[in-house]
């Protein structure tokens, strides 16, 4: 049992972590809020030239066939920066559903392997608008749609549907409904196929959304231990307080022990994925539970300057209300939990701990639409 | 004890309730369920309007003594009024600082001529007022004000100077209550003044803050000599802390009871949202409206035991500390029941460019619910030192 990283996979991130952290300034971000597309076209095109969005492709379709492992690591530092660019679901979801298709037997994997490759340039980009979510980011700003139909999976030019843009609590997010007409030819996968291309997409998406949760949340953290040392009131810094100190402390504690449990999710998301819904679930509350204490105690301890349009502060906090909800919500993935706990063939006690599969050997508990 | 409404009382409700019906209507029918907290600075005009037809109704300052206009109406009778307003879906309160915090301070500070001229302008709901208290340098430590007063002999006017910050709905305003140091040399909570200021005057100027709502309630306010009367400062200079403090203590007496009926509409709203968009299904959410409405009782309890045991002089017990920080806390736990009911649609705006639905609003404004008016970290300290006698903490 590791459960470090290696050596490759902290460098490749530092890598990314210097662009972002060059590239992506809240004053770039509050530009891209008043911008007609709300992303910066340069950047999208580094990341890509970085071979970030084809990161889970296979090596044969042009991507760096790297797994969700590596991919956590950086929607982490995508997280920190509060990168508004959809980088994170793109690639967790919608590419590597893709991804699935092409090594699939099925007859649209030649299809999905040039739209790979064009990904894999830069040259396309494809989101995912998941049955679990209402919304999808960025739409207008991608070629291509993933969408389900049933069971279905259909991948849609985005030029022939509608998009109804919705304004979102956080500027940086560009959501819109899509309506849209399934049709024989933008079909590439139904049935059983489609529903476990569904499932694994949400675990792959909500393992995203967990991981930049807590770099999300860690700049937060990094900002108030920042302004408590600095703030003064009655004549010493507000952080020398211990109301103030164990606030911020907690939020250490939870941010901490959230990490290993996405790496864990990530393993079993990588090596046995039709098992990986409990693991995936247990990260998105503990992250969602990490970043949201820290969201509340981050502005409590700014006083009223966390409360304004100023403080750049409010570009993390919406962002982390915002995600918290996409992806199946604390509630949904509870009920996952639950419903194989509480399932008659869980297998429980003290050998199954660390039990190899990691999770229970029943997988019908493991539908759509819980909760 | 006596936990029921008299038969009298019974009929102080149908006389308000049958009131508002009659009144709460028309052109007011805009300001319905309008004005409350996030939405205090929305149909300010139609809302001052409406302060002067409750007066004309004989229903503003009803706690006051007769002999400033009030009804000097029971605990029972102010609860029952608080209850109808809210259950008629009453606008938030134009004249709430002025009825609520000003009027009381000047009946136990102010004297004869302040009280002769200043509360029968709030009785009317035709003069409104906003806190100078916050400063850059003064938050959660208030006594470090800055701003300063001079006496000028010649003019007998008191003279202005410095910066307040966070003072809501100052624009809104036509006077401000203000701490400020008398004595330069002075430090600490000595040597303040407490002082009436009117707003329109060319040494006051006033910048709006946006907030994470993207609208503005709060504002810098700026004060480079302004003019204040010899007449209009409350108590002598030096008494400004105690007069500070008095009014803070108005602050968690009755206006805790109109407060907990905005929470019941709320707490309503939400649950009717529940069970439309069918989140109630979710155990979770339903333990979580349970207990929101276990607090909300609790509270309502509270502010009634308090209030019913308050001393004769209208200063409140002990037990008062401990309003600010449950409510503060329970609100904000509201507001996120509020987001997890709305799911996936608590991201989604009513419209551009930053038009936040009642919950949405509700759910940032309850952020700071638990900062002003003394943070929760303080209010614990409040509570560990003042309430339970435990060693003071350093203060630097
Ligand atoms: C929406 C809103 C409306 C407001 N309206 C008004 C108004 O109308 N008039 C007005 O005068 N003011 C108003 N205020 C200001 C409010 O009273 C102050 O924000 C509050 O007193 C806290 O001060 P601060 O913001 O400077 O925070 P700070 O005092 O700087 O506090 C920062 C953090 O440090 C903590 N802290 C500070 N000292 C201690 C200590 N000794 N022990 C433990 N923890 C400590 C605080 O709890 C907080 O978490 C408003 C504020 C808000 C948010």
């Amino acid at each position: 049992m590791n459960f470090t990283y290696s050596e490759d996979q902290l460098t490749y991130r530092d890598t990314v972590a210097a662009l972002l952290s060059c590239e992506v300034t809240a004053d770039s971000i509050r530009a891209r809020w008043t911008s007609a597309q709300g992303i910066d076209a340069n950047l999208t095109q580094q990341l890509a030239d970085m071979g970030l969005n084809a990161l889970l492709v296979p090596e044969s379709c042009g991507g760096l066939g790297l797994s969700e492992l590596d991919f956590i690591l950086l929607a982490q530092e995508c997280g920190r920066v509060a990168l508004p660019e959809p980088l994170v679901e793109n690639a967790m979801a919608a590419t590597a559903m893709l991804s699935e298709v092409a090594s699939s037997d099925l007859a649209a994997a030649n299809q999905c392997q040039d739209t790979l490759k064009q990904i894999a340039t830069g040259n396309a980009s494809v989101a995912c608008g998941h049955w679990i979510n209402p919304y999808v980011n960025m739409a207008d700003t991608s070629h291509w749609l993933l969408l389900p139909h049933g069971d279905e999976v259909h991948l849609v030019s985005t030029q022939t549907v509608d998009l109804i843009a919705q304004r979102s609590s956080d500027p940086s997010r560009r959501i819109s409904k899509v309506n849209w007409q399934p049709s024989r030819g933008t079909k590439i996968a139904g049935g059983q196929q489609g529903a476990e291309l569904w499932r694994s997409a949400l675990n792959r998406g909500a393992l995203g959304v967990a991981a930049q949760l807590i770099g999300l949340a860690e700049s937060i953290l990094r900002r108030a231990v920042v302004f408590t040392t600095d703030r003064e009131q009655f004549g010493r810094p507000v952080g020398a307080n211990q109301a103030v100190k164990h606030l911020l402390a907690d939020c250490a504690v939870s941010l901490e022990f959230a990490k290993p449990v996405i790496a864990r999710a990530a393993y079993a998301v990588a090596n046995s994925p039709t098992r990986a819904d409990w693991a995936v679930s247990h990260a998105k509350v503990a992250a969602s539970y990490a970043a949201l204490l820290t969201v509340r105690h981050g502005m409590q301890v700014h006083g009223a300057m966390g409360y304004t349009w100023e403080c750049d502060l409010q570009i993390w906090m919406k962002r982390c209300w915002a995600i918290d909800k996409t992806w199946g919500d604390v509630g949904f993935h509870k009920n996952r939990i639950h419903e194989w706990l509480l399932n008659p063939n869980a297998l429980m006690g003290a050998e199954h701990t660390f039990d190899k599969s990691g999770s229970p050997s029943d997988e019908s508990n493991s539908q759509q639409g819980a909760g | 004890m006596k936990l029921d409404f008299s038969p009298k009382d019974e009929l102080f409700r149908q006389e308000i309730a049958s009131w508002l019906a009659s009144n709460l209507c028309g052109e007011f029918d805009v300001i319905r369920g309008r004005g409350g907290p996030g939405d205090q600075h929305m149909f300010i005009d139609e809302r001052k309007a409406w302060e002067q037809k409750l007066y004309q109704g004989g229903w503003t300052c009803i706690g006051w003594p007769p002999e400033y206009g009030g009804r000097d109406a029971s605990i029972e009778e102010q609860v029952i009024f608080n209850e109808e307003y809210a259950r008629a879906q009453g606008p938030g309160r134009a004249g709430h600082i002025g009825e609520t915090l000003v009027g009381p301070t000047l009946i136990a500070f102010g004297n004869q001529d302040q009280k002769d001229r200043y509360l029968p302008e709030i009785l009317r709901g035709e003069a409104f007022w906003c806190q100078g208290y916050s400063e850059p340098g003064a938050g959660s430590d208030l006594a470090n004000v800055k701003t300063g007063a001079q006496f000028d002999d010649a003019t007998q006017q008191w003279f202005i100077s410095g910066q307040k910050v966070w003072t809501s709905l100052a624009r809104e305003s036509d006077y401000c209550f203000v701490i400020a140091r008398t004595d330069a040399k002075s430090v600490g909570h000595h040597g303040l003044g407490f002082f009436l200021v009117p707003i329109d005057q060319t040494g006051v100027t006033i910048r709006p803050i946006e907030q994470l709502t993207g609208t503005s309630e709060f504002n810098e306010v700026f004060f480079d000599d302004a003019q204040c009367s010899v007449e209009d400062i409350v108590g002598e200079p030096g008494d400004g802390w105690k007069v500070a403090m008095g009014l803070l203590g108005f602050e968690r007496g009755i206006s805790t009871l109109g407060q907990q009926m905005l929470f019941q509409n709320e707490l309503d709203e939400i649950i009717t949202l529940a069970k439309t968009n069918g989140s109630a299904k979710n155990p979770q959410i339903r333990q979580r409206i349970a207990e929101a409405h276990i607090g909300l009782r609790i509270m309502r309890f509270n502010s009634m035991r308090v209030l019913s045991s308050e001393g004769a002089d209208g200063s409140l017990q002990k037990e008062s500390m401990i309003y600010k920080l449950y409510w503060s806390s329970w609100h904000r736990n509201l507001g996120k029941l509020a987001m997890d009911v709305m799911g996936a649609e608590s991201e989604v705006l009513k419209g551009g460019p930053y038009q936040l639905n009642r919950l949405q609003s509700m759910y940032l404004f309850s952020r700071a619910d638990t900062i002003y008016g003394g943070t929760n970290q303080i209010q614990r300290n409040l509570i560990a030192e003042r309430a339970l006698g435990m060693p003071r903490e350093p203060r630097g």
